[in-house]
């Protein structure tokens, strides 16, 4: 097996058990840092995937913003309020737990679906690509080509997505503003 | 297989830098800081002192490791090593002379940014982890202020990136030079491509830089918890911060983790900004200071004496000013410093399009 088979292997190991983890974990805050484990291996295998700009988007993004958010939000809120989530009666086999398997046992089903039907190892698209040579090396850098694509293919989606940050920025200044007299 | 020996002897050798680095850097910092309250600082372990911090972290590994009674176990012991770990990964990709860089990747300021943001995550972990109220305050603090920093200092980071066009940390570092492959123009208009030096270093290719790089410098002290900016650990309110529960060798590895980020920082300014490994001496005429002073060894001179000097000035700084109040901080961060990174970059692009 190649070095890069043996990390890949090893990685998603790691991101499926700590995925596992941060499911069945009564502790909220130590599932919240074994989240931070599945999310490094999700980023390793997305650098194997040759998209090392996704790779340290998603630990800037996740690691860096959202899992601080969570782990504020979860020290600013009381105590009482996280030991009533903690003890939810919690038997392996319940009603309650239904939909949740149904939509994972559904969505299983679409992914290998579509595992079996598309037949990825011989796509024509992709084939066409390696025989006209428009493929991406491991060596070269993707920015300026994600970059170039973002300002003209990609604009409306672009611009659409900074609209709505930019809403949700106005929405917490004005959330957090204090109620003027009136 | 010799590939996988050099590996691990390069990330042996960092480490070990780190580490002599920090032993350096707390004998340093108390020797600055006596000078300048012009007291004597350590003097009796060895000639000068020298070997005081040594005693010091003899003394510290042979102490017990005392584990909080209340405190969560895991998250308690892993936050230093997470700490650390998070700098020392970053030291992956910084250059240290022409062709001398452990990891040459595209997008390696990118990745020294990110790797960076994973501290937060380990403070946060070391002050849940004491179950202690000073702990957990203290690095609410210090989390604030770190994501707060981030943004001035990424947008000075930006400008810089915009006048370079690369993320690359070693293609940063070649352009600043002689050995630059495009035309550097001193101030915009001035060519001094084969003449280099100071002259072409970053802030001096485009003078709004400087501006960038104050505003990169003030935020890095605030992202290394160093004073004025040490809220997190501030004795008089807080004890000792998130780790006011640590002893032995998980307290050296988040005094470790501190000086590596000062080195950390500091370096990743000269890069962006000072010259990265590039001589300061010019060629004039028949002297040709510049191509007598470039090569992998005088790379590795030039880059560690202008990072330690930057570290210098952190130390200065830190036993001048005295500590900002909460609200001063973060009015410095959104009210000074974000805006005036924003119309850096904005001068960045016009500079990239009409003068260079």
């Amino acid at each position: 097996m190649s070095m890069v088979k043996i990390l890949f292997y090893v990685m998603a190991t790691v991101a499926v058990f700590s995925g596992l983890y941060v499911a069945a974990s009564k502790n909220l805050v130590r599932s919240i840092f074994m989240f931070f484990v599945t999310l490094l291996a999700l980023a390793g295998l997305y650098v194997i995937a040759l998209a090392d700009f996704v790779a340290i988007t998603q630990i800037v993004i996740y690691v860096g913003g959202i899992l601080v958010l969570i782990l504020f939000a979860f020290m600013l809120s009381g105590k009482e309020t996280l030991e009533a989530v903690q003890q939810q009666k919690d038997r392996f086999i319940s009603l309650s737990k239904l939909p949740s398997v149904l939509l994972a046992l559904l969505f299983f089903a679409v992914m290998a679906y579509v595992f079996y039907n598309s037949g990825a190892d011989n796509l024509t698209w992709t084939k066409q690509a390696v025989q006209t040579g428009q493929v991406i090396k491991a060596n070269e850098s993707l920015i300026e080509n994600i970059g170039v694509n973002l300002m003209t293919r990609y604009l409306l989606p672009f611009e659409a997505i900074s609209i709505l940050l930019l809403l949700a920025l106005v929405g917490a200044a004005h959330l957090s503003r204090k109620e003027q007299q009136a | 297989m010799n590939f996988y020996l050099l590996y691990i002897a390069i990330a042996v050798g960092l480490f070990a830098f780190a580490a002599f680095f920090a032993l350096f850097g707390v004998y340093a910092e108390r020797k600055v800081s006596a000078y300048i309250q012009d007291r004597l600082g350590p003097t009796e372990t060895g000639k000068f002192g020298t070997l005081q911090t040594l005693a010091d972290i003899l003394k510290m590994i042979q102490k017990e490791l005392i584990i909080p009674a209340k405190a969560d176990k895991w998250l308690f012991l892993l936050a230093p090593v997470i700490i650390f770990v998070a700098v020392y990964m970053g030291f992956a990709a910084m250059p240290w002379a022409p062709g001398l860089v452990p990891s040459k990747i595209n997008i390696g300021l990118y990745y020294v940014f990110a790797i960076i943001s994973i501290e937060t995550l380990g403070i946060l972990m070391a002050g849940w982890g004491s179950n202690n109220k000073y702990s957990i305050l203290g690095a609410m603090r210090s989390a604030a202020q770190i994501i707060s920093y981030e943004i001035p200092a990424g947008f000075a980071i930006i400008s810089a990136v915009m006048i370079a066009q690369s993320l690359s940390l070693q293609d940063i570092a070649t352009q600043q030079g002689i050995l630059s492959a495009e035309k550097i123009k001193f101030l915009g208009f001035w060519e001094v491509t084969n003449t280099g030096g100071i002259l072409s270093w970053n802030i001096f290719r485009a003078p709004h830089l400087l501006v960038a790089f104050v505003i990169y410098f003030i935020a890095s002290l605030a992202e290394s918890n160093r004073a004025p900016f040490d809220i997190p650990e501030a004795e008089s309110e807080l004890v000792a911060g998130f780790h006011t529960e640590y002893s032995g060798l998980s307290f050296a590895f988040v005094f470790l983790a501190e000086y590596s980020m000062m080195f950390l920082v500091s370096m990743i300014g000269v890069v962006l900004f000072l010259g990265a490994w590039n001589t300061p001496l010019p060629n004039m005429s028949v002297l040709k200071l510049a191509d007598w002073t470039t090569n992998a060894w005088w790379g590795i001179i030039w880059i560690a004496l202008k990072t330690l000097a930057l570290v210098g000035v952190q130390m200065w700084i830190r036993w001048t000013l005295p500590r900002l109040r909460v609200d001063q901080l973060m009015n410095l961060c959104w009210k000074v410093l974000t805006p005036l990174a924003f119309l850096c970059m904005l001068v960045s692009g016009v500079w990239r399009l009409w003068l260079m």
